[in-house]
């Protein structure tokens, strides 16, 4: 019975969205019903499989019109849910159902919802197969109904600003990463004549890698990059999270980019394995770190409020890609973690984001303040999802964060490598920086002056303030019940992308993997320090009301006098003082204008990058993919 | 496993590669992005393929029993084929329309005036 609810769920997503087309696009009582049905029906199904998979550690593997492998060959195509597939699954499940609650009110005063709603259970049902699915043709089918939705969801609202060209940026760099992985996947096939992952993985790690192999590999990882967003694929990540609908953003960073993550562990730790080279560590982490850095220093020039909160997304999912770059079970399980605790607090500052715009009208950090008056809930849940990604205790940012800067030290001790250190400190500071710029949004958009046009402003809908209840909520129990998540989530997802004997064994027959020689990666199960959340917590309170004590009391800390005759431009000036100083507002630009200053040259040269030409950035995938197959060419052994 | 083929398919999809990186129409772009397409069809296509071989219809016990492994022509990649003409060709028509559409609004298709999203 169980083993039919990975396959039902995907179909009735796909049902669904057929039906919502056909019976739904004149009725909205229907139309509603109908998504919302299958949404959540797919949901419980999915949620059902906890106990299994999770606790019981089972998996679960279905071959479509039970075409089961014959004589050692798979043949039909199979769906395999082991531990890591459910990880993800689970995180697509809450981050759809959250969306789609959300959009009910959200969207209510668009038009052609119809299409909408196809559209959005299209990319849901395929992002769901994504990470189920166990062969790899239908992986790339799947990425690419996701990339089709999700081009045309970004440029839904197509008579905004900027959306048709998003719509194309992303098309044009999407499908040339899909086109990358369809030739790494007919590579493939080339050379092991099957296309199902458990096949290929046993199959691979007996014949060694070949050259076809190698190039395979390299193109699929550039597929899976281009899906992920890493540095320098992320360019149309940026245009389409700030012009589509709140609701799909928040689909994007929390489920789409998330399925590139997966597709990335499922070849890198599971297909090909090739995660003990040093070499591939190496790259993976390069090109996390260069992600997570090039994505906050962009974040913090930004005037645009989803547009900043889009660079944070890729910010992060550096943080993923450089933790399971390291190839070690701490790696692995902090990269998952921060993957999860991304889709909850980004989820979380997206849906603010969109519950700012929905109440004001803009997004631009210039023209908002003071909402916190008028908007206090969605204030409060805003400054939760700051908290969570800035890494404060004791939300959940913090405890990934932690064990991100854990695991690239420990790696950095154990590989004697210096590199892994300086990762170490480059984490530490993005998070400082990431810090900072969600200071400039709290001041810009709900402290500081509210401006006159916005003084007529009301508080959401309670559809919409639900969604943000939930995800905040989950930010801080995952923070502060961290050793119930690990037991009963990360760890079998780590020791499933870490053990593929069972992953073989259970969709080809038992003994399959032992007879080509496969043995697991020996692998010391996730042990890593306790701490407790609170404890950090306190400790900071106490460093701070001492610093406070300390600072306060010191003679130099007290407000010096302006000096006379010289006119200063309250604008510029740190702290203020005086009537006319007093009542100035301090936009969201302005912040951090010092910083700015100081790396002129390094910001004129990144602008100048992201430069809004759709061939400059297929230029970057082109030569990011060259750089990728290089790398792999010259150092995989 | 025909050697013509799979240079062709890699001239074509470096040339889509080219024609995507290089013009700045953007309606070369798609086409680009086109050429992209086939060349991988083709390479997946040629892989199937056996030089004089039949239609894969077989028995298994023929197949274990060695009675010429590769006498047919593998019927996979023919699939695969298909099922990647028809993406790429929803691909395609959606770009175009996305490029009509953006034509409309920009009153041009030259990929530098296409740039209000920057920085």
């Amino acid at each position: 019975m169980i083993q039919h609810f990975p396959v039902l769920a995907v179909m009735l997503l796909f049902l669904g969205a057929f039906c919502v087309e056909i019976f739904g696009s004149k009725n909205e009582g229907i139309r509603n019903t109908i998504t919302m049905l299958a949404a959540t029906i797919a949901l419980v199904l999915i949620y059902a499989l906890i106990k299994p998979v999770m606790i019981d550690g089972e998996i679960i593997s279905y071959w479509m019109g039970n075409w089961a492998p014959v004589s050692g060959y798979a043949i039909g195509i199979g769906y395999e849910i082991d531990a890591l597939s459910l990880f993800f699954a689970l995180l697509v499940v809450t981050t759809f159902w959250l969306s789609g609650v959300y959009s009910l009110s959200y969207m209510a005063n668009d038009h052609h919802l119809g299409h909408y709603y196809t559209l959005y259970l299209m990319l849901s049902g395929s992002v769901l197969g994504l990470v189920m699915t166990g062969d790899v043709f239908n992986m790339f089918v799947m990425v690419e109904i996701m990339t089709f939705a999700s081009v045309a969801l970004t440029a839904f609202r197509n008579e905004n600003e900027g959306t048709l060209e998003a719509g194309f940026k992303y098309l044009v760099i999407g499908s040339m990463g899909s086109s990358f992985t369809l030739t790494g996947i007919a590579l493939i096939y080339g050379q092991c004549h099957t296309l199902n992952m458990a096949q290929i993985s046993a199959q691979l790690s007996c014949g060694g890698l070949t050259p076809t192999t190698v190039m395979a590999l390299a193109l699929i990882v550039a597929g899976f990059g281009v899906k992920s967003y890493i540095v320098p694929f992320h360019t149309p990540a940026a245009d389409a999270y700030m012009v589509a609908p709140t609701s799909i953003s928040m689909i994007f960073s929390g489920m789409v980019n998330k399925a590139g993550v997966y597709g990335m562990i499922r070849v890198l730790y599971i297909i090909f394995r090739v995660m003990d080279q040093s070499n591939v560590q190496m790259l993976i982490v390069l090109f996390g770190a260069v992600t997570m850095f090039i994505g906050v220093t962009m974040a913090l020039t930004q005037h645009e409020f989803k547009r900043l909160l889009a660079f944070h997304s890729i910010s992060q999912i550096g943080y993923v890609i450089t933790a399971i770059g390291l190839g070690s079970a701490l790696g692995l399980t902090s990269g998952l973690f921060h993957a999860m605790n991304h889709t909850l607090f980004k989820g979380l500052l997206f849906l603010t984001a969109g519950a700012v715009l929905y109440a004001t009208g803009t997004t631009n950090l210039d023209k908002l303040g003071g909402l916190s008056k008028r908007m206090p809930k969605t204030t409060i849940c805003f400054l939760i999802g700051a908290f969570s990604i800035s890494g404060l205790p004791p939300f959940n940012g913090f405890v990934s964060k932690w064990l991100v800067y854990q695991a690239t030290y420990t790696k950095a001790v154990e590989s004697g490598n210096f590199v892994y250190a300086i990762v170490t400190v480059v984490a530490l500071v993005v998070s400082v920086m990431t810090l900072a710029s969600f200071i400039k949004v709290t001041q810009a958009v709900f402290f500081g002056q509210l401006p006159a046009e916005l003084k007529k402003t009301k508080e959401v809908p309670a559809a919409m303030l639900v969604p943000m209840y939930i995800m905040s909520a989950l930010c801080v129990l995952c923070g502060i019940f961290y050793p119930i998540v690990n037991k009963y989530l990360l760890y079998p997802a780590t020791n499933a992308a870490l053990n593929v004997t069972n992953y073989i064994d259970k969709m080809m027959g038992d003994g399959y993997a032992a007879g080509l020689g496969v043995s697991n990666i020996e692998v010391a199960p996730a042990a890593f320090s306790f701490w407790n959340p609170i404890v950090w917590l306190i400790l900071f309170v106490v460093i701070f009301i001492a610093a406070f004590i300390v600072i306060t009391g010191s003679k130099s800390s007290r407000g010096q006098l302006l000096q006379p005759g010289v006119k200063y431009d309250p604008k510029y000036a740190t702290f203020f003082s005086g009537e006319e100083e007093l009542f100035s507002q301090v936009g969201g630009s302005d912040l951090f204008w010092g910083f700015k200053t100081d790396w002129k040259g390094y910001y004129r040269v990144l602008e100048g990058l992201h430069s809004g030409i759709v061939t400059d950035y297929a230029v970057f995938t082109v030569i990011a993919t060259a750089i990728i197959t290089l790398c792999m060419f010259i150092f995989m052994r | 496993m025909i050697i013509v083929n799979y240079i062709a398919s890699i001239v074509l999809i470096v040339l889509g590669l080219y024609t995507v990186c290089t013009k700045k129409n953007l309606i070369k772009v798609v086409l680009g992005l086109g050429i992209v397409d086939y060349g991988v069809n083709l390479l997946i296509v040629s892989l199937g393929f056996n030089d004089g071989g039949t239609a894969p219809i077989y028995q298994m016990s023929d197949l274990l029993n060695g009675v010429a492994p590769h006498f047919f022509v593998d019927p996979v990649p023919q699939a695969l084929t298909l099922t990647s003409i028809v993406i790429g060709a929803c691909v395609d028509a959606m770009a175009l329309s996305l490029v009509i559409m953006i034509y409309r609004k920009y009153k041009s298709i030259n990929a530098d005036d296409v740039r209000r999203l920057h920085g």
